[in-house]
């Protein structure tokens, strides 16, 4: 393991921190609901889902989260905007963390940015994604509501690899006329989760690896990954049993941990039950592994709470 | 070889479809390819057949496995456009207006519309050798399976090879070594945009 010659920045979205330096902190676990095909879920539209069942997940990954010391963010997604303000409604109730908003609909993810900041929820939410689909017009919505962190999508398509994510975060490539990381300022973002976008498996999904490494020791700020979609994209893998994808799954979980990863967005909420443990058990390497590098693990660390 | 066997394979190589995926492999010889979009609709009739979820490499895989068999002349675009990624629109725009120098699918409105893996000359390959049959939102298993019959019919073997959209290869410049920004302690430290470690002694 290792340390950063520069300094890595803390992003505190409603009390959960991100970031710093391999071993410091704990990696932060967001568990996705309400996503395409979740069975809890009877009309993506209207946002029409199974309260009980919705909750029990809710709370199980708050359990976890309180037993292993993995601080964790309910990640939402939505179809159309009024789903999501009956999912924000649910949330409200039973959760009081972080979220993430999120959408495959730009028009969507523009109105959400205006909901949570007319309900108040706009300090605790992430905005899900700026990337270099993000048009005017999405920009102008996240700038005139009040939310003040967001994931920040490295993909370049147009150059793929470590080096073309970094061309895009910081001056935008030969794609954009400007940097994600200088846009989203002008956005009014102040909290950057880096995402490099997960490839399928042959497509280059490794890279991420390699990006989470690169771009905490360039920008100093936290890095972490959907790294699950990598392995639920994987044809092979779909054909074999349940327990076998859940190993593959927890496998790449930690790979993206020991490669300096400060967050996973770690797939269906349901995974909890074992992306929990094998965070906390990854966090709990790494820290014994730094610890002659001069690096603490903070206050909560599972290295103190489960060993 | 026998004349049976030449006929055989006409307009494919043994390994179509090149590249793996999300489908079905019908009849190589048929001239019809459907693709579903965001719906899993098993329809019969066609040389192959899958879903597509993705503007960028969901498409360049129909790309590439579409210009590898000559016999493939329709695509079928069918069932409901994956919301915001809108591989169906995507797929339309790259056949009438194809990409830009950087790759961008012009005139797509998905959301991250590229193509990044194949070279230029197998989006123009494919815009030569099929005709797009524009059935966005349909969902019938019979009428889809219908209009590959309609297709095939009126289908004759793209008169040239199969094209091999084979991956741009991607340039390997050595690396410069600079001052270490990562350190492992005892003396070790590396530089992470030549990942490469390397001791301070």
């Amino acid at each position: 393991m290792f340390r950063f010659k520069r300094e890595q920045s803390v992003v505190n979205v409603a009390g959960v921190k991100f970031g710093g330096q391999p071993g410091e902190l704990a990696t932060v676990l967001c568990g996705t609901i309400f996503y395409q095909g979740h069975r809890i879920v009877d009309d993506e539209e209207k946002g029409i889902f199974k309260r009980e069942a919705a909750e029990a997940l809710v709370c199980r990954q708050a359990e976890l989260s309180e037993e292993t010391g993995c601080p964790a963010v309910l990640h939402i997604y939505a179809r159309s905007i009024q789903a999501l303000q009956k999912y924000l409604d649910f949330a409200e109730q039973v959760w009081t963390g972080p979220i993430i908003i999120d959408s495959a609909d730009p028009l969507t993810r523009a109105a959400g940015a205006g909901l949570v900041t007319e309900l108040g929820y706009a300090d605790k939410t992430i905005y899900n994604s700026i990337s270099l689909s993000t048009d005017a017009a999405e920009g102008r919505a996240i700038m005139d509501s009040e939310i003040d962190s967001s994931i920040i999508l490295a993909y370049n398509p147009s150059e793929p690899g470590v080096d073309g994510a970094l061309k895009l975060l910081e001056s935008g490539g030969n794609v954009l006329e400007k940097g994600l990381i200088p846009l989203a300022r002008d956005y009014g973002i102040v909290n950057m989760l880096i995402d490099p976008g997960a490839l399928p498996l042959g497509s280059g999904a490794g890279a991420i690896l390699r990006f989470s490494v690169v771009a905490k020791a360039r920008l100093g700020l936290p890095v972490g990954s959907v790294i699950h979609n990598a392995i639920s994209s994987w044809p092979w893998l779909r054909e074999r049993g349940a327990a076998i994808r859940k190993c593959c799954d927890a496998a790449a979980g930690s790979l993206q941990l020991l490669a300096a990863g400060d967050f996973l967005l770690y797939g269906p909420i349901e995974n909890a039950e074992f992306i929990f443990p094998v965070a906390a058990l990854s966090d709990i390497l790494v820290a014994e592994a730094v610890a002659d590098l001069d690096i603490f693990p903070g206050a909560g660390h599972p290295l103190h709470r489960l060993v | 070889m026998t004349k049976r066997a030449a006929i055989s394979k006409r307009g494919y190589d043994d390994s179509w479809p090149p590249v793996r995926g999300d489908y079905v492999v019908g009849d190589p010889m048929c001239g019809v390819a459907v693709v579903t979009l965001a719906s899993s609709l098993f329809v019969r009739g066609a040389a192959i057949t899958g879903p597509c979820k993705t503007e960028n490499l969901g498409v360049e895989k129909i790309i590439a496995n579409v210009v590898s068999n000559c016999n493939i002349r329709f695509l079928i675009i069918c069932g409901a456009e994956s919301k915001g990624h809108l591989p169906g629109d995507t797929i339309l725009a790259l056949h009438q207006n194809g990409v830009d120098p950087q790759g961008r699918i012009v005139g797509s409105r998905g959301a991250i519309p590229f193509i990044q893996n194949l070279p230029f000359e197998a989006v123009r390959r494919f815009q030569e050798q099929v005709e797009l049959v524009d059935c966005i939102g349909l969902e019938d298993k019979d009428a889809i399976e219908a209009l590959i019959v309609k297709y095939q019919d009126l289908a004759r073997p793209f008169p040239g090879m199969p094209f091999q959209a084979v991956r741009k290869a991607s340039p390997r410049p050595v690396l410069p070594v600079g001052d270490g920004d990562l350190f492992l302690g005892s003396g070790v430290v590396a530089d992470t945009m030549a990942w490469l470690a390397l001791s301070e002694d």
